[in-house]
């Protein structure tokens, strides 16, 4: 009967110390991988460290794509304020001006230089954080 | 007309359901009599067959394009080829439902048919399935309905499906995931009949063994499927993003692999009884969470069907009152159940259990991770999202320890403590022959990333035990089971591949005209771009480029395209690959820039055919698994 005690709490132990490493992992790299997500007025506000990786979510401003090799620059608007993106890649086929986008990246310097840009299956797109809705075309 | 009819048939059948619940409901504290049971069963089994006949009747309406039924119109078009006429229907959210159903049905009436009609559980099973069905065939005609008419002129014609959609591995993805997804319902509804029976002599484990492992296996082409169709057809050369869907058909998966390891030990040797019910209770909730994430909107992905929070109520509702009807008899019942067999130190059972905690600690960890935004936002209004890093850190060293369990227990033996000596024997060489074969990949890669040699190290010492296993059978005659073996193999090979990709992989963007040829690296010695050609096709413009690469002293021709679809306008890219045994040279076309150049993305992607290679193995090993010979 004690054996079968001492095994029974052996196993708690284990669970417990398992359980236990397991969630303090979880939540160390819940908290250093993070990505915040702004809006172009937001992120202009908010006081973002340099090399923190965050989310800009906006619409393509018209007529601000321009190309440099494989370099694109454009500019994301919430149609209050506009950050300008610059990003080295072809962007995804949805990627258009006057469409929704949102781009994974770091903030220098009032410019965004973006490491990936999200594609969207549906065409109709538009990030639900933006609450005014476009103006009508 | 016949939409009408379609749509009468699917009311009928939640009317003949409803009445095979009520009358079990009657019967459900005193016994059944046969003839009372064969009677409920002729109105399940009719109730179903009107569930298949309504979906036939409505493909007929789908490939006979008729635009009058608004979910039709909206997703399907009359210069469609006639399989995507059909695929369309599982597009979006209605049709895709209605497909859901009519599987669960499929599941259902064969699961209960193959029941003998004496066979104590099968009463209270029908009244747990046909609770399901109707639930979810309420959900599709209360706040889904693919009937629909547009009134009282129809459209002429159809909206199109998406483009990217025009594909055969997405049009068989969906159906394979929701094969695997609802085929859980079974074990679900016979572990929940076992506990409302309340008799604990019956053995229960070998009835829904084989059903379990057909279903595991369909989960596993279907999410195989999709991420081999995200490699190919969206062009951005990944197979796996940790977007919030993929995630929310990993849990049941991971679920659903260690309910099949417990099932094994308990029906192998009568232990972890009360913790594979367990599982099986929460493979199917987690099924149904994912179904509420995907159809309810609540969380943006690329997967997520449209927004609309009525769908998302019912489907919570609805899926946490199963859910939390199940555990509140197994919490009920726990006391009685709790006489099982103790799992033996140091045997196969209590590596098993050891992999199975790891596997609820990574489904614990993944839930964190798609509910976390959620929460956050709840609480003060910041948007966060979780990326890959956090899944990496999280896997890599839950990886290591399930490989280190997973090496020694191929050595282990069911039921008895495993010798020390034989212990370090199981250990000692793998381990060596890994650490070299790892001194010798970052000697000729000299990379270095410690996530990705955690992978590595892990994926090596699985495959280094069961080679060492397979030589002892050759040479010694030593027994091995085939179906685990190639299955783990497939497991440790999955680790390798995604760790060796993620340290070896690169990309290139590259900016030439046509006619044009540049040096790109040591490996791509040459990119030649021939020549672009605008072609036309039934539904869409094609622009095709031509380029050839002097890859490795080798010439390979690659065709990148772009098509524009007329009907939507919209544009896709197809990439070209070039496929070799260790990477594939991957290529897709960009825009054409004011000079008249084009942008082209070049990426070189080590060891990721191998990803789908090891799915395959882990398929077929189960698929041995079922057909392996009983031992007497």
């Amino acid at each position: 009967m004690l054996q079968v005690r001492k095994n029974r709490l052996w196993k708690l132990l284990t669970i417990l110390f398992l359980s236990a490493g397991g969630i303090s992992l979880i939540l160390f790299s819940l908290n250093s991988k993070l990505d915040l997500f702004y809006t172009p007025s937001e992120m202009l506000q908010a006081d973002i460290k340099p090399g923190y990786r965050i989310k800009l979510g906006g619409m393509v401003k018209n007529g601000s794509i321009t190309r440099d090799g494989t370099t694109i620059r454009f500019q994301v608007t919430d149609f209050i304020k506009e950050v300008s993106v610059t990003f080295d890649g072809v962007p995804p086929d949805l990627f258009k001006e006057d469409s929704g986008v949102v781009i994974l990246g770091y903030f220098l310097d009032g410019m965004f230089e973006a490491e990936e840009i999200f594609a969207k299956h549906d065409e109709n797109y538009m990030p639900p954080e933006l609450s005014i809705d476009p103006p009508a075309i | 007309m016949i939409g009408e009819i379609s749509h009468f048939l699917s009311l009928s059948a939640v009317l003949l359901l409803s009445l095979v619940l009520i009358f079990n409901l009657f019967f459900f504290f005193s016994k059944i009599h046969p003839n009372q049971l064969t009677l409920s069963m002729r109105l399940f089994n009719q109730a179903c067959w009107l569930v298949f006949i309504s979906f036939g009747m409505y493909v007929y309406l789908a490939i006979s394009d008729d635009f009058s039924i608004a979910y039709i119109a909206n997703h399907s078009n009359s210069q469609l080829p006639i399989f995507y006429k059909i695929t369309s229907i599982w597009s979006a959210h209605e049709g895709s439902m209605f497909l859901w159903i009519v599987f669960l049905t499929a599941w259902s009436i064969l699961f209960i048919n193959s029941l003998n009609n004496n066979h104590p559980l099968k009463k209270f099973t029908l009244l747990m399935l046909s609770l399901i069905i109707l639930g979810f065939l309420l959900f599709l005609l209360l706040t889904s309905n693919p009937f629909e008419r547009i009134l009282p002129f129809g459209a002429v014609e159809g909206a199109d499906i998406n483009p990217v959609l025009q594909d055969p591995a997405l049009a068989i993805h969906p159906p394979m995931l929701y094969l695997g997804y609802v085929g859980f319902v079974i074990s679900f509804s016979f572990i929940t009949a076992y506990l409302l029976n309340g008799n604990f002599e019956l053995q229960w484990e070998q009835d829904i063994k084989n059903w379990s492992l057909v279903a595991w296996i369909f989960l596993t082409i279907g999410i195989a499927l999709g991420s081999w169709w995200a490699y190919y057809e969206l062009g951005w050369g990944g197979y796996w993003f940790w977007d919030p869907v993929e995630n929310v058909a990993l849990m049941p998966w991971l679920a659903a692999t260690a309910f099949m390891h417990s099932l094994f030990a308990s029906s192998k040797s009568n232990v972890l009884k009360t913790w594979t019910m367990f599982l099986g209770i929460l493979i199917f909730a987690l099924s149904l969470f994912g179904a509420f994430i995907v159809r309810s909107g609540i969380i943006d992905s690329v997967h997520s069907f449209a927004n609309d929070p009525e769908r998302g109520l019912y489907l919570l509702s609805f899926s946490g009152l199963i859910t939390l009807f199940a555990l509140t008899i197994f919490a009920y019942r726990l006391p009685a159940l709790n006489s099982s067999k103790l799992v033996v130190t140091g045997s196969k059972e209590s590596f098993l259990s050891m992999n199975n905690i790891l596997m609820i600690t990574s489904i614990f960890s993944i839930f964190l991770g798609v509910t976390y935004p959620l929460i956050i936002e709840s609480i003060n209004g910041d948007k966060v999202s979780i990326g890959p890093p956090y899944y990496n850190t999280i896997f890599a060293p839950l990886i290591l320890i399930a490989a280190i369990f997973i090496m020694i227990s191929v050595d282990a033996l069911w039921q008895r403590s495993m010798p020390l000596r034989r212990f370090f024997t199981a250990i000692a060489v793998p381990v060596t022959l890994s650490l070299i074969s790892m001194y010798l990949i970052w000697w000729t890669t000299s990379v270095f990333s410690i996530l990705a040699y955690i992978g590595i190290f892990s994926g090596l010492l699985i495959l280094f035990s069961y080679l060492l296993r397979v030589i002892n059978n050759l040479f010694n005659k030593k027994f091995i089971n085939k179906g685990s073996a190639i299955a783990h193999t497939g497991l440790g090979l999955l680790f390798f591949a995604v760790s060796m990709n993620s340290i070896l992989s690169y990309e290139k963007n590259l900016n030439l005209a046509p006619g044009q040829s540049i040096l790109v690296d040591k490996s791509v010695q040459e990119f030649s771009f021939n020549d672009i050609r605008v072609i036309k096709a039934s539904n869409h413009d094609v622009i095709s480029a031509k380029v050839s690469l002097l890859q490795d002293g080798r010439e390979i021709s690659l065709n990148p395209q772009k098509r524009k679809y007329t009907t939507r306008g919209q544009i896709t890219s197809e990439s070209s690959i070039h496929a070799t045994f260790l990477k594939d040279t991957y290529l897709t076309i960009g825009d054409q820039l004011e000079n008249g150049s084009w942008t082209f993305s070049l990426k070189i992607n080590y060891f990721i055919k191998w990803i789908w290679f090891s799915a395959a193995l882990m398929v077929l090993g189960m698929l041995l698994t079922i057909f392996k010979k009983k031992v007497s």
